[in-house]
């Protein structure tokens, strides 16, 4: 595989992690504008974990994720009562507030005779966790993929349960799904700090892949692309999203010879496809269609 | 038995239910007539625990409920057929189904299959259908499958809102026919209805509902006999 392929893929697998947590969030029935920031709380807290503290990869893993699960639970927990627009402004709200909060913050420690880690808008450079352990990118590779596998059937298996389909009903009428005794807010929460969680994990492959973030990496396009991953590919399972990515970042960007293009390729795709398949390809009723035709099969 | 006494329930500044007091007895129907706004909608919601009142209380049988959750009201035995969303529109039929039963699902799947089954026999033209998605089912079918989600819970008292709203004659028939099939089974009924004149057919006690208070209280023989209800809220002397 040449490096170029290997970047290619590698971004695929990473933003497929926000596309996730954008679609699950719009599976239980919100639009959230926010999810980039959940992916930048993610990359910088696992970032500060490894390149200034020494922390094992694993474990800064785990932190970058916790930490943007609890920021989740914070939103979640402020935004339950929002709905449709208010709750998606919501959400950007806060995102922006993190992003411009990330602007200001001025955390270094010396190493090596270096200052290492955020430093306000300048950014976040040297996390170098990749290099120190001779991992190359093809390894890494392998490591975003196994990850977003994990995810991927942890995210297969609870929407065959019936967690998943106590989400898909709130997703349709969260009144109606109530007056089946179902604790939507509960379940709403859930969600919300699941997909803080998801978006932190990529976040955190995302700081250890680049080695270098800033905090207009995060800003409101990356939650907008999220979103429209899901709306391209479909809203019937969690594989929608991911074909979301691979049309845009593997098709458009991958392709060089219509790379210059890609965003207004990208931005009719959505456009038409809003018009003719308002749900994604692979909506709920052509899972449903899928479904039953491997039943009988 | 349903008691509902005083209950106030308010939206900010507004009272939809200005101290409601009414009683859905045992094995009967009990119908509340009212005109838009009058709080019918209001009051089912706040005896279902989506709503929660401010004041006054509803108790099942003795057992207090106020202000509880929908899942602990449902526990209850209190079921909900909302007005005019019915069903969740991409979800299949039988999922519908498997919704109404899903805090079962865990504890006794076969009894809810079975339960599926009985929900088959009873509305075969939802066997037909059940794989197509719900949303895609005729006005009458949807409402159908509605009262049969609603049953999935096993309900002692079934509360339904408008079921005949935007319905055809001959199905709104077929609708109240069933609702009455479902209480010689032993299911009491608390019914809203605008369908006055259907409604008093069926009915064993009559509610009439007016900005948040209870107007009238007695059987469908005596709303026949007022003259000032039958003009001001049923529109003609149908009697």
């Amino acid at each position: 595989m040449s490096e170029y392929a290997i970047s290619i893929a590698s971004n695929m697998g990473m933003i497929a992690f926000v596309a996730l947590s954008a679609y699950v969030v719009l599976v239980v029935g919100e639009i959230s504008f926010g999810q980039q920031a959940y992916f930048g709380i993610g990359a910088y807290v696992s970032g500060m974990a490894t390149a200034m503290w020494g922390w094992p990869f694993g474990f800064a893993l785990v932190l970058g994720s916790c930490v943007a699960a609890i920021a989740a639970f914070a939103v979640g927990a402020l935004t339950l009562r929002l709905r449709g627009l208010y709750f998606a402004i919501a959400t950007l709200c806060f995102a922006e507030m993190i992003r411009l909060g990330l602007n200001s913050i001025h955390v270094q420690v010396e190493i090596d005779g270096e200052p290492v880690g955020p430093d306000g808008a300048e950014g976040f450079g040297d996390i170098r966790w990749m290099f120190e352990h001779d991992v190359t990118t093809l390894e890494y590779m392998f490591i975003i993929y196994a990850l977003l596998g994990a995810v991927l059937v942890v995210l297969l298996l609870v929407e065959r349960s019936n967690l998943g389909a106590v989400i898909r009903m709130i997703g349709q009428d969260p009144l109606l799904a109530r007056s089946q005794g179902i604790d939507v807010g509960t379940c709403k929460l859930l969600v919300i700090v699941f997909s803080g969680m998801i978006a932190g994990l990529g976040g955190c492959l995302y700081a250890h892949f680049a080695t270098y973030i800033e905090p207009n990496v995060f800003n409101v396009m990356l939650g907008v692309h999220a979103l429209a991953y899901g709306l391209i590919g479909g809203l019937g399972t969690a594989l929608g999203p991911i074909i979301g990515v691979v049309l845009d970042i593997g098709f458009l960007e991958g392709v060089r010879a219509i790379q210059g293009y890609r965003m207004i390729a990208f931005g009719g795709l959505v456009a038409i496809l809003l018009i003719i398949m308002p749900r994604g390809i692979l909506d709920e009723v052509r899972i449903h269609h899928i479904k039953r035709w491997l039943r009988r099969q | 038995m349903l008691e509902v006494r005083d209950l106030v329930t308010v939206y900010g500044a507004i009272e939809a239910l200005k101290g409601v007091t009414l009683s859905a007895k045992q094995g009967e129907i009990t119908c509340i007539l009212g005109p838009n706004g009058a709080g019918k909608t209001t009051l089912m919601y706040s005896i279902a625990g989506i709503l929660k009142p401010r004041s006054g209380s509803v108790s099942v049988n003795g057992r207090e409920i106020t202000g509880s959750s929908a899942p602990y009201a449902l526990a209850c035995g209190i079921a909900l057929v909302p007005e005019n969303r019915l069903v969740f529109p991409s979800m299949s039929v039988e999922e519908n189904l498997r919704a109404g039963a899903f805090r079962r699902l865990r504890g006794d799947r076969s009894a809810v299959l079975e339960d599926i089954d009985k929900a088959y026999v009873r509305f075969p033209s939802l066997k037909r259908r059940r794989d197509q998605a719900a949303g895609t089912l005729s006005g009458g079918e949807q409402q159908m499958l509605a009262v049969a989600r609603a049953m999935m819970s096993r309900p002692n008292i079934l509360m339904m809102d408008e079921p005949s709203l935007g319905l055809a004659p001959l199905v709104v028939s077929e609708v109240f026919s069933i609702i009455s099939q479902l209480n010689k089974e032993g299911v009491s009924i608390l019914l809203v209805e605008q369908n006055a004149h259907k409604a008093l057919q069926i009915a064993s006690h009559v509610y009439l509902l007016d900005q948040g208070r209870v107007a009238f209280s007695g059987t469908p023989g005596d709303i026949g006999e007022d003259d000032i209800i039958q003009r001001a809220y049923l529109g003609s002397k149908a009697a």
